[in-house]
């Protein structure tokens, strides 16, 4: 049995230091993000990383951006477009980026984001509010 | 490049299949070690899916019974073999790995065994192909033709 906690305590520990690397991947892909624009725009809008490969986007990220309404949404072939994809540290598709009006990045999403964290993501956007989060 | 139906319910059922293998692995070991043998057949499972997918156990339990009885219902989506392909065999890299060690350092064998059973459970809840995204990656570097 002591074999089987063990396994379990090394798992648990590869699976925190995963969950820790990506923290820490989110963090500097905002600094290093940070003054980057796209194009402006007159109102914040969504840069959307994807690939030929990525089934997630097709399958769960394009219709919750559907669901936005009338949202600007760039989007963007994250293996043609290596130069955009490495300035937001992009490594997982799908990737979302929310920018502000001014083309500064507030928010990126590595992996699916639902519908409602994107349109919150906006609100606070509009409403002029930087939260950092990824 | 082209895309295909693929059919996403086989690819669950493999999954499923996957974590509820090494789990009766892990836990069934605890009190009858021979359980243990599952892992390496898990391994030549996955291996012997991805290069010949008639062989695929859990992809033709649900194409051949599964489906055909109703039980689960097909979800056709247009999307690439490949990647997913590509996340099985390196699954079973991982199985043949823990294998290995199982042998050697049964601690890091059981523990590999458990992350790939962990990897397979959030592509299975989450739709996260972690290997899928090192597919993606490997493309991205040049190392395979995945664009």
């Amino acid at each position: 049995m002591s074999t089987q906690l063990w396994a379990l305590a090394v798992a648990g520990i590869v699976v925190l230091a995963a969950a820790c690397l990506e923290v820490f991947r989110a963090r500097r892909a905002r600094r290093r993000s940070a003054g980057a624009t796209a194009a402006p725009a007159s109102e914040p809008y969504i840069l959307y990383f994807t690939g030929d490969g990525c089934t997630v986007c097709r399958t769960h990220q394009e219709p919750a951006l559907a669901k936005l309404g009338q949202v600007r949404i760039d989007k963007v072939d994250a293996i043609a477009e290596r130069t955009l994809a490495d300035r937001f540290h992009v490594y997982t598709l799908p990737t979302t980026v929310v920018l502000s009006a001014d083309g500064h990045p507030l928010h990126v999403n590595y992996g699916y984001a639902t519908a409602p964290k994107l349109e919150r993501q906006l609100a606070e956007a509009r409403g002029g509010l930087k939260v950092a989060t990824a | 490049m082209a895309t295909q139906l693929v059919d996403h319910s086989a690819l669950k059922v493999n999954q499923t299949g996957i974590v509820t293998t090494v789990l009766v692995a892990f836990v069934g070991s605890a009190v009858y070690r021979p359980l243990l043998v599952l892992i390496p057949l898990l391994a030549i499972v996955l291996l012997l899916g991805t290069f010949a997918p008639q062989l695929a156990l859990f992809k033709q339990l649900y194409f051949k019974v599964l489906k055909p009885r109703g039980i689960v219902k097909p979800r056709p989506v247009q999307d690439r073999p490949e990647p997913h392909n590509f996340a099985q065999g390196l699954g079973g890299v991982f199985l043949a790995v823990a294998s290995v060690l199982l042998i050697t350092v049964p601690v890091l064998g059981l523990a590999l065994a458990l992350l790939v059973a962990v990897l397979a459970f959030v592509n299975l809840a989450f739709g996260y192909c972690v290997g899928c995204q090192i597919y993606f990656q490997l493309g991205k570097a040049g190392v395979i033709k995945a664009s």
